[in-house]
């Protein structure tokens, strides 16, 4: 029985880790349509989650983004990942302008049961990085959701503009 | 020790023998325990096998001694059921002291219950009435708050109001300059007409002055004239006088009437000359009265103007004055910005005061409310000495009424006694009788003083109970203090800690992290890198491309020329197969120029990849030695294929202590998890057993190969 519980939880902490590294991908990509990052004619209207959301036609992004996912997805399944962080930066001076916050808190008792020896390593495609901060901004909470293994909380951080002072 | 001996069976079934069944008696545990119906049986049938006969005679009693000994037990059946009454009377009457005390307990706790929420509600009024005070307070430190907001508004009223008044007055003053200097050119151009007029006047004196004396000269003319004429006409009057000359009178005539043209003529220019002047003068006198409209219509507009902004000003001036009203201590508007400096001091002096306030009217609550349980508790405790003085005070009736009693009867005895006396004064012969009497009384008076102190001590262990049961209720209030004030912490603790964890989670939200055990990455491979990294490749494609179509085209055409080359003109073929040649030639020298290029390439990469082979042999031959020094396990490493078709590789472990060469472990290795492989020598006993163990069981290949290592040593060194 224990072996039935514990093959269960490990089928559920994949699906749970393919869901949220999914709903990551659509994320990416609404943002950089509502956002205006890349041009509106770039994106193809589909159906997800019971609403219409936009993905990018540009291949450069696709791949980019599938990479990602695909990354996000081991790290969740080992429940290594602690948030993801989306930024968008000013191309001239490099000025971080906007900083999407996704905080994840993983079930670490699902994890433990799942994983058995699983030794990760950051893959070479990607280096250490600072967090790309933003002084004083101004944050908005948004929604959260929770598959009951992991639990992702949005929050957006943007420059406080000196007009919204005024 | 009554040996009681069970009947023989009469009421029982004849089949079952008499048990003798003892409760004495020691029985089997395993015996069969029946149930045997015990009968008291008449004294003789009890009696043992020999019989003492009673003599009947020494049974019976006179009736005389029957009668008194029944009237004698009659009476202290009588007393004693009188005595009995009683005590259950009292017995009664403790049980209804004691549901009273019951019911004044349930009163006194119900008054405690109800004073309690008394305070509550008293507490909650006073709560109450303390937070409208905060609230009025809060209000306060709003509107102080406002205040200075108002101030600073005023005050930026006050510098805008002084700026435009300031301007206003600089345009004014400017208007002014400017009035005076138009009316200064007014002025100067008045007096500059007047001079023109002036010298007009005094042209025009000193023309009518020419003129006049022209007219004299004219009128001397005429005079000398006309005397000449006379004189002619004496002359000719003397000479001639027949002859009157008609000449001379038309020449007369003629003078005469141009005489009158001339002054005709004259008089004409004079007029003309005269109204030429008025004329002029008109002229100018409308010239100037056009100016004169014109500026007096701009100084009209302008009066408007000035009249508007004289307005605005006015009003300015009564809200400043009214403002300056309202501010009390100000009189002008110099003392407004001290004033307000003044002002904001008191305001934050106000609020400081006001914050004292507070802390004070705090403290006071405290105060109020430990005084409050102070009350409570003092209430309490003065209704329980209340209830304890009036339980005593019930508890001396009972005692006294109980004496009461005592004594009553003690005194019915004594006239019980007395009577007895009598009586055995009267009856000699019934002292013995009357002696056991007494004494059966004094037994039972013994006995009711017995029952009375019962009673006495029955009545303090409840009145003990009583005491205990509020030292418990006061205890109970005190832990339920002290329960609400903990309460009361908590509570500020959980806000407390409540907005710790609002402002934690905006941090969290924020990003902050804990470098210790947090790393940040990012993507190496960014879409500009992956663009770049595509359009060189792309353009590296397109660039081979051409090369190779350029080096397909040098070949064609060398082939082609080549082939197509005629023997018969070798001149110009040969010129030309030079020229080809040439090219294919330059072709061929850098085709194989790259290919030497290439295959020096490939030399140094052959050493280099030797030259790794041979340092990874050597690397990994130290590698293999040192594990099996070090965990005792020589590992072959080979691939192999599965009867399924999948390449695996498995790894072959020969111990070091191993007795012979076929004690070997074998174990597949397929990503990342490695299996054991049943052979012969994992088939035996023991060290399948070993397996089971510590790789199924325990799923731990090393604690396998540790365990199997120690035992070969073990073997080893015993053997």
């Amino acid at each position: 029985m224990a072996s039935k519980t514990a093959t269960k939880d490990i089928i559920t902490l994949r699906g749970s880790a393919a869901i949220v590294s999914e709903f990551f991908g659509y994320a990416a990509n609404s943002i950089l349509y509502n956002r205006g990052v890349y041009p509106e004619e770039s994106f193809a209207r589909v159906k997800k989650y019971g609403l219409p959301m936009l993905l990018t036609q540009d291949e450069g992004v696709k791949s980019f983004i599938s990479n990602l996912t695909s990354q996000l997805s081991e790290w969740l399944e080992a429940g290594k990942l602690q948030r993801v962080v989306l930024v968008i930066m000013s191309k001239a001076t490099g000025e971080v302008l906007e900083r999407w916050n996704f905080s994840i808190e993983t079930d670490s008792e699902v994890v433990e049961k799942g994983v058995h020896g699983q030794r990760l390593c950051s893959p070479f495609t990607w280096i250490e990085s600072d967090p790309k901060l933003i002084a004083n901004p101004q944050m908005v909470k948004l929604h959260s959701f929770d598959t009951k293994i992991h639990k992702v909380d949005t929050l957006v951080s943007y420059k406080n503009d000196e007009w919204d002072e005024e | 020790m009554i040996l009681r001996t069970p009947p023989p069976r009469k009421r029982r079934a004849d089949s079952q023998p008499p048990e003798d069944v003892n409760n004495n008696n020691a029985q089997s545990p395993s015996s069969n325990r029946e149930l045997l119906v015990y009968e008291d049986l008449p004294v003789p049938e009890y009696s043992h096998d020999h019989s003492i006969p009673i003599t009947s005679d020494q049974m019976l009693c006179t009736y005389q001694c029957r009668q008194m000994v029944k009237s004698e037990f009659f009476d202290a059946l009588s007393s004693a059921e009188k005595q009995v009454h009683d005590y259950q009377s009292k017995f009664g009457a403790l049980n209804e002291d004691l549901s009273n005390a019951e019911q004044e307990l349930a009163a006194a706790k119900g008054r405690e219950q109800m004073l309690q929420e008394q305070l509550r509600k008293e507490v909650d009024f006073s709560q109450e009435q303390l937070r409208k005070q905060i609230h009025s307070f809060s209000e306060l430190e709003s509107l102080q708050q406002l205040k200075p907001k108002k101030a600073s508004l005023l005050e930026e009223k006050l510098s805008i109001l002084s700026e435009s008044i300031d301007r206003e007055k600089n345009r004014l003053q400017n208007e002014l300059l400017q009035m005076r200097s138009e009316s200064k050119l007014s002025v100067s151009r008045i007096s500059a007409d007047l001079e023109r007029m002036e010298c007009k006047a005094t042209n025009a004196e000193k023309e009518s002055a020419l003129l006049r004396e022209q007219l004299e000269e004219l009128k001397k003319r005429l005079d000398e004239c006309m005397q000449e004429k006379f004189e002619l006409e004496k002359k000719s009057s003397i000479r001639s006088p027949e002859v009157p000359s008609q000449d001379t009178n038309l020449l007369l005539k003629h003078l005469q009437e141009e005489l009158r043209n001339y002054e005709s003529e004259v008089r004409e220019a004079r007029k003309l000359k005269a109204s030429h002047e008025d004329i002029e003068l008109l002229k100018e006198k409308l010239y100037e009265e056009k100016s004169r409209r014109e500026r007096t219509e701009l100084d009209l507009l302008k009066l408007s103007d000035l009249q508007l902004n004289v307005k605005r000003l006015e009003d300015e001036l009564c809200t400043w004055k009214s403002v300056v009203r309202e501010i009390p201590g100000v009189s002008s508007a110099d003392d407004i910005l001290p004033k307000f400096a003044a002002l904001q001091k008191e305001v934050v002096d106000g609020m400081m005061r006001a914050g004292d306030a507070q802390a004070r009217m705090k403290e006071i609550q405290v105060s109020l409310d430990a005084a409050i349980l102070d009350k409570q508790n003092a209430e309490t405790e003065a209704a329980m000495a209340k209830e304890r003085a009036e339980s005593y005070k019930a508890e001396i009736k009972q005692l006294e009424s109980v004496l009461g009693l005592i004594t009553e009867e003690r005194d019915r005895l004594k006239d019980v006694v007395k009577e007895l006396k009598e009586r055995t004064n009267l009856d000699g012969g019934t002292e013995s009788v009357s002696g056991t009497i007494v004494q059966e009384l004094e037994a039972s008076l013994a006995k009711k003083e017995n029952y009375v102190t019962e009673l006495e001590n029955s009545l303090l262990e409840k009145k003990e109970i009583n005491s205990r049961q509020q030292n418990e209720i006061k205890l109970l209030n005190e832990r339920l203090a002290n329960e609400a004030r903990r309460v009361k912490m908590l509570e500020r603790e959980g806000d407390r800690l409540r907005s710790e964890i609002s402002l934690l989670e905006s941090k969290l939200g924020h990003g902050d992290f804990s470098s210790a055990n947090t790393k940040v990455l990012r993507m190496v491979n960014t879409l500009a890198v992956d663009n770049e990294a595509k359009q060189t490749i792309e353009a590296l494609q397109n660039e081979l491309q051409k090369q190779r179509k350029s080096c397909r085209l040098l070949k064609n055409l060398k082939n082609s020329h080549v082939s197509k080359m005629d023997l018969s003109k070798p001149v110009q073929c040969g010129f030309l197969l030079y020229s080809f040649s040439d090219a294919g030639t330059h072709v061929d020298s850098y085709i194989a120029g790259k290919i030497k290029q290439l295959k020096e390439q490939i030399a140094t990469l052959e050493k280099r990849e030797e030259r790794y082979k041979t340092v990874f042999a050597e690397r990994i031959s130290v590698f293999r030695r040192a594990c099996c020094e070090l965990f005792g396990y020589k590992i072959v490493m080979d691939d192999h294929q599965r009867p399924d078709g999948i390449p695996v590789t498995r790894f072959t472990l020969h111990s070091i202590y191993a007795l012979s060469d076929d004690e070997k472990l074998q174990f597949e290795y397929e990503s990342g998890n490695a299996n054991i492989v049943v052979n012969d020598y994992t088939s035996q006993p023991e060290i399948s057993r070993q397996v089971d163990i510590f790789i199924r069981k325990m799923n731990s290949i090393p604690a396998f190969t540790a365990n199997l290592t120690v035992e070969s040593f073990n073997k080893r060194t015993l053997s």
